[in-house]
This record gives structure tokens, sequence and C-alpha cells, in this order.
């Protein structure tokens, strides 16, 4: 190798390259280097805070579409949505967009319940610019959801039967509104949307699954919150949203098909690592699981806040467990019990 | 450079690592250069141990016995694949065997910085970690194009666009380390050419009988892009009796399938970069990986880019070992402070 003689100004940049190679390293690792990045900007929390006390007003209330609430807002958001709408509406419900998407043609019930899947759509939480939650060694949310979304979409893909997809394939951006719509246009039967779980203040792991549905749960309607950012939907079109609730039908597959994840994700977790904890079936206003017209639910499989599960998380054995576990909660709700909750192949290897 | 390798007489052996998809090549600071195929094979039974007569073997070797062996590739597409224990298995198994390429004395500590694509650093950064700990004493993981960039100096104002197998990754240098947003991966690469030029040639000769192997042979002889004089036929059986087949315009077409994504992310990248900068970077970017060995590739790029103003692509002199040379020579200029026994 030829060398010229390094300037004093590179060799300042050679130090600070050099010194940054040598934190990152560390945060790998898991030891945090003297410099860190900042925690979630205020900016973001005051977003949560505006958010979950609308939607708790919205949800208290009942009565969603007359409520006065922000008007300045409401005008700007129905100037999104005045784009006129071929299909008649039936109810006296302002016709926007989102109406006739959301609710244009029923569902026929065959599919809805469940017993013609052919296609299921995976949705791996977050991703591109929106990283979703980050571990303290740096590991991102939207890395971990996507590997795990790809191992699942393997494992199905091998019964030959049903036609898997995949919201996106890359580390790409893809608002949630593109995600729902991606879901109805390629007509999938059910959708599964893989998240992580942070809890700064515990340092505890535990599982969840959501499914769409009003929550009273102050903790509950923050995680939404985080989730629904960058929705894209206008205020306006979240009250329809939200009055959509109705659809009791596609609530109780959904119900069912979220006890069926949780009951296998937490289950075969306990197994692995008998430190997690059961936090159940809950409902949330997810606006990817609503704007979906067949059941969908939304896993918080693991929990990123957690030093040890991190630490999991980042080797590829245990995301493929993840993985499996996700699949045997799909084929037992397609099943509807026929297969044991135990997962198949279910091997001591760890 | 004196004064580093006065650091590193204390009995250290410095190594860096290009972990490929395709080939993984060793520099080591006692002037070793060694590089092996990414592919790890063990004996199917007890019969193919007894004829392949080793536990493990590698490379070239673990191709030619492939028939009697479990063989794996570890980093497809770039990220460890499914098969988990087993790929992380193979990655311990290639890390290990390159590291004996070295020839450490037996007293000797190693130091080892280890290049990976992109992409798998994101995910499996930790397994790759697990798999290089147990053979040095102390190690750091860098993406790939970092590690070529850092190699030829070019720590300023420069884009290298690293062409592997399994991804094209991208990499801005502005004087710092490159941050998430510095760095792209595109998934068409050397592997995408291969599927691409096998569908091809089984849609011309559908009678011909050839393997994926057989192709990735073409490609690696014959890649080209734009024009050659020269005609290109290969030796292909037909029921098993040889036959010449020209297969030009596949290799052509194939090679060519990787240039729309390329050129995109490419200007996109450097769209998006401080517009100052932007004729500097253009002046240096640098083409490295295998695909850098596409005949006309640097043209194609420099005339893609021509519209955005003058710019210069260069190449890799030796685009099997510049990542490697990379990670040891950041491992040699790495203050000894900075290197934590594991």
């Amino acid at each position: 190798m030829l060398f010229m003689i390094p300037k004093k100004r590179e060799l300042k940049v050679r130090k600070a390259i050099l010194r940054g190679v040598y934190e990152d390293n560390l945060r790998i690792i898991g030891k945090n280097p003297v410099i860190l990045a900042g925690r979630a900007p205020v900016f973001f929390k005051k977003m949560f805070l505006f958010f979950s006390i609308t939607l708790l007003s919205i949800l208290v209330n009942g009565n969603y579409l007359k409520l006065p609430l922000f008007p300045e807002k409401q005008t700007t958001a129905s100037l999104i949505t005045q784009r006129p709408s071929s299909l008649p509406a039936e109810k006296p419900v302002k016709p926007s967009d989102y109406a006739a998407f959301l609710g244009g043609k029923e569902m026929p019930l065959s599919r809805m319940f469940g017993l013609e899947v052919k296609t299921i759509m995976i949705d791996p939480g977050h991703g591109g610019s929106d990283s979703g939650t980050t571990g303290t060694m740096g590991t991102k949310e939207k890395d971990i959801t996507l590997d795990i979304a790809k191992k699942l979409r393997e494992r199905l893909r091998k019964y030959g039967r049903y036609n898997i997809l995949i919201t996106r394939e890359q580390d790409t951006t893809l608002p949630l509104n593109q995600r729902v719509e991606l879901a109805r246009s390629s007509r999938a039967d059910l959708f599964i949307s893989i998240h992580l779980n942070y809890l700064p203040s515990k340092p505890i792991n535990i599982i969840e699954t959501y499914y769409f549905g009003p929550s009273a749960d102050d903790k509950t309607l923050r995680l939404a919150e985080q989730e629904n950012a960058g929705s894209h939907y206008g205020l306006s079109d979240f009250k329809e949203i939200i009055g959509k609730i109705g659809e009791t039908l596609k609530l109780q597959e959904s119900k069912e098909f979220a006890a069926s994840i949780q009951k296998n994700l937490f289950l075969n977790s306990k197994k692995q690592n008998a430190n997690v904890y059961n936090f159940g079936v809950k409902r949330a206003p997810f606006i990817v699981l609503l704007g979906v017209d067949v059941p969908a639910v939304l896993a918080e499989v693991s929990c990123l806040s957690n030093r040890e599960e991190e630490i999991e998380l980042n080797t590829e054995s245990h995301r493929e467990n993840i993985a499996r576990y996700l699949e045997a909660g799909i084929l037992d709700y397609l099943n509807k019990g026929e297969v044991s909750y135990e997962a198949k192949r279910s091997s001591g290897r760890r | 450079m004196k004064q580093k390798e006065a650091q590193g007489e204390g009995n250290i052996l410095f190594v860096g690592i290009d972990l490929g998809t395709s080939r993984s090549s060793i520099s080591a600071s006692n002037n070793t250069r060694e590089w092996i195929e990414s592919y790890v094979g063990w004996p199917k039974d007890f019969i193919s141990l007894q004829v392949v007569g080793k536990p493990v073997l590698f490379g070239a070797e673990a191709l030619k016995n492939r028939l009697s062996l479990d063989l794996c590739r570890p980093l497809e597409h770039g990220v460890i694949k499914e098969g988990i224990e087993k790929s992380e298995e193979a990655v311990k198994e290639i890390i290990k065997h390159l590291i004996e390429l070295a020839k450490p004395q037996p007293e000797q500590k190693i130091y080892a910085v280890v290049g990976v694509p992109a992409d798998t650093l994101k995910v499996n950064k930790l397994a790759i970690r697990k798999a290089v700990s147990e053979f040095a004493h102390s190690l750091m993981v860098v993406s790939e194009p970092f590690a070529v960039a850092y190699g030829m100096n070019l720590l300023n104002n420069s884009l290298v666009i690293d062409i592997g197998a399994g991804t094209t990754d991208l990499c801005i240098m502005h004087g710092t380390i490159p941050s998430e947003e510095d760095q792209k991966t595109i998934l068409t690469a050397g592997d995408y050419i291969d599927e691409q030029l096998y569908s091809y040639l089984t849609e011309k000769y559908p009678n011909s009988k050839f393997n994926k192997n057989m192709v990735r042979q073409f490609k690696e002889q014959y890649s080209f892009v734009r024009e050659i004089s020269e005609d290109i036929r290969v030796e292909i059986p037909v029921d098993g009796k040889p036959v010449m087949h020209d297969i030009k315009n596949e290799v052509k077409r194939a090679c060519e399938s990787i240039l729309p994504a390329l050129v995109e992310t490419t200007t996109e990248m450097i769209a998006r970069f401080d517009p100052e900068f932007q004729v500097k970077i253009k002046n240096n970017i640098v083409l490295a990986g295998g695909g850098s060995l596409i005949r006309g590739l640097r043209e194609y790029l420099q005339n893609a880019l021509k519209e955005y103003g003058p710019c210069n692509v260069t190449c890799v002199e030796d685009p099997l070992f510049s990542g490697s040379n990379g990670a040891l020579k950041l491992a040699q200029d790495m203050p000894a402070k900075y290197w934590e026994p594991l």
C-alpha cells in the first residue's frame, strides 16, 4: 500500500473516524460510550399527549362526529378529502375518499370467517426514516421487525397453500395509510403487523397482542399514538375510521386471531425465558388495524427496553423462534384449534 | 505509519477481514493475503466423510465436492440467512479458517477488524461479533464500503460503490464515520446477475444442461456492459455432447440488468448531499467489489452521470483485497486504548 504523508487536517479527520468506529462498536456490545444520542425529542412527547387526549375525549364521549374538536384542524383535514367521491353515501356521513375506501364493499362472510384464507399480509412495523423504538445498544425496531417478518414469510410459504405478502421488503419509509391500502388492494384475507414494545420505566419483558377497538387504558392509548404516528390520515378521516367500530364480525374474528397469536407467542416464549410477562390480548385504536377490512392484529412480540431481550433479539435463532411462534399462532387460528398451540418442530436448540 | 508499526510490535497480529457473500479475504500485518470463496461444506454422512477426508471444507474445495457435502453459503443476500445455527456455525468456520490462513504465531494476540455487508451490520452484528470473538483477542466490526474507503484514504467527499454478490452497498464519506443516511444498500448485485443470466440462457437454450455454478463462471469470465468486439462462446453439453453456444447477448442483458437501480441510487445519493460538495463527490466515485470487474461498467457510469456535470469514476486496483486491506489499515491505525479485550 502507498501512503502519502498525511496532512494535519487529515490526521484529525482520521482520529475522529477511528473514535467513531470505536464508539459504534462499543454500542454493539452494549457498553455505552460517554456521548449518547439524545432520547426521544420533547416534540414527540407533546404529540403523544395531544393525540391521547384527543382520542380519549372522542372515545369517552362516544359521539365522534358532532364533537367540535379543534375546529382549525378539521378544516385542514377536510380540505385534504374534498375530492369528489363517486360512491353514494348511504348514511349521513360526509363523503370522503377514505369513506369510499373503507366502507365501499362489504367483505364476503366466508372470507371473514377464515374459511378461505389465501392471502396473508405481514406488516413489519416502522421502516426507513421511522426507526420505531431503539434499544440501548442501538438495535432498531424497524430492522428486527423486518427480519422477523421475512422469516415468518419464508415459514408460511413452505405450506404452499397461502399467498404471503409483505408490506415492505426493505428498509423503506411506508406510511400507515399506504400499508392499509396495500392490504386492501392485494385482497389480503389476514393481516398481522409486527412490532416491538418499549417500556422505559420497567425493565421487564412483555408480550401483548392487539386488535382494533376503543380502549380506556391510558398506556395503551399512548402506545397507539406511537404506532399511529405517520399515518397520514386527516383528523376527519380518523373520526370516520373510529366510526367503523361497528363492524362486529371483523372484530370478533380479529379478537380470536389475536388470542391465538398471543397464546402461541407467550406460551412458547415462556419456555425459552421464564421472565416473560403475559399482558394478554388488548383492544386499541391502531389505525393500521382498523383500515384493514379483514381480521387484523398487531403483535408486540418482544420488548426492546429489556436489555437481555435486546441481546437475544440480535441473535438469529431468537428471531427465528419468534417467527415460528407467530407461524403457529396463525395456523392455529386458521385451523380453529385443530393444531395444538405447541410450535411445530419446536426444538430445544437455542 | 512508522509509529503505528512500532505500536504493533508488541506481539500483536493485526488482521483485516472482508466477510463477503461470495468471497472472503484476509489481510494481516505479517503481509499474508489470502482469500476463499464463502462456501462451507460439512460431509453429509459417514461415507462422504471417508471420501472427502475432512470434517469441514471451504471455498473451491467445498464446491468441487458439493455432491457429498452439506453446503452452506452463510451470507446470502448480505445477511446471515435462515438455517440459522448452521449459518452462524458456517460464519464461525470461515473466520477460523481465514485466521488460520494468516498464520499467526502461537503466542501472538490477534486484533481484528471485520468488514461485513452493510445490511448484515444492521441485524447480525452481534452474531458476527460472537462468531469472531472465539478466534480474536479484540475486534471491531465495520461496514464493507467504509473499510474500502478508509483503505484508499478517501475520507472526505467521496462515494464508494461496493458491488458485491448479495448486495450493492453505497457509502458517502464526508470526513466522519458514515451514518445510516450516508449508506444505502440495493439488492441487485452479482447474484442477481447470475439469476438473470440463468433464466435468459434457459430461455434461449432449453435443451442444454447447465447449472448455477457454470453460469456464475461464465459471468466471472465474460461479464461486460455496452459493447465489446469479441464473441463469447462457451461449451455446454446438450444430451451429453459438448456444443458451443453463443451467449454474448445474454451476458450483456444480464449485466446491464443491475444498471438502472445503480445509476438511480447513485444520483439520488449525490443529489441529497450538500450542493456545495456535490462536484467534489462526483470527481471521487470509486467502484469496488467483484462487480467493479465488469468490463465497461466504469465508462457506463461515468457517461450516465455526465448530464449531472463532470464526474470521475475509478475502479479499485484489487477488488478482492481492497476491503480487507482497508480493514487492516483501520486496525493498524486504531489507537491502542480503543482495543478492548473480549
